[in-house]
């Protein structure tokens, strides 16, 4: 049986906002990351077949591709992070006029960056 | 309570237990991704990372199972493919994690 309940519009009717930028971006980074987890998982679980067999993935992981996939992630983990810390605040009650959230909005995006600089070179 | 209440409050206690794990996790797969075998399996199989990773994978996969959920609910309204959907998702979101934590506490150095 259908459900009645009207669906959400789909994103190509919305005029794009920061905070409609952000919250999109948010959506695309958690898939990103659980994705991501579940590689890291295999990765994990490619360690039970022993050392030997761990020189191709080094050599991919050592590599400039590898490099780029790691620093993306670094990316795309500190996008959500402040993200979610921003939706937390947001749960709290505070942000919510206009001018405060395309502050906080510009924050994360910006802010995702300039983390994703620092973690990589600590 | 509500069932959607109390997803919010899942999804929301789930997003903030994430947040720390989530900085943990990043600083050191960036200092271990291109370490020798020895180096990537002394990180995952001793403490506090062993129980710290534990701890981010049950929680990623638990925060995701809500979210995409959420996305399941706003754009599928055939109630039996949302119904399909959400029930594979919940089976991967356990079997996922689950698997991998035994993997870890089964890694030797």
């Amino acid at each position: 049986m259908d459900n009645k309940n009207p669906l959400s519009p789909h994103i190509q009717i919305y005029r794009w906002h920061i905070s409609s930028l952000v919250s999109i971006t948010h959506r695309i980074t958690g898939i990103i990351n659980i994705t991501a987890i579940t590689i890291i998982c295999f990765w994990i679980a490619s360690l039970l077949l022993g050392e030997s067999n761990y020189e191709l993935t080094k050599v991919f992981l050592q590599s400039i591709f590898g490099k780029f996939i790691i620093l993306s992630l670094t990316w795309s983990f500190s996008f959500q992070i402040l993200s979610e810390i921003r939706h937390l605040i947001m749960d709290l009650g505070y942000g919510f006029e206009t001018k405060i959230t395309n502050i906080t909005g510009l924050l994360v995006i910006f802010g995702s960056f300039i983390s994703t600089i620092l973690i990589y070179l600590t | 309570m509500n069932s959607s209440t109390k997803k919010w409050l899942f999804l929301k206690a789930s997003s903030f237990l994430l947040i720390p794990l989530m900085i943990w996790f990043i600083f050191n797969l960036v200092s271990v991704f291109d370490k020798d075998y020895v180096e990537v399996v002394s990180f995952f199989s001793k403490q506090p990372s062993k129980l710290l990773v534990s701890l981010l994978l049950v929680f990623s996969y638990f925060f995701s199972a809500l979210s995409i959920s959420e996305v399941f609910e706003d754009y599928i309204q055939n109630k039996k493919i949302k119904n399909a959907a959400n029930k594979s998702l919940n089976i991967f979101a356990i079997i996922m994690p689950l698997l991998t934590i035994i993997i870890i506490f089964n890694l030797k150095t």
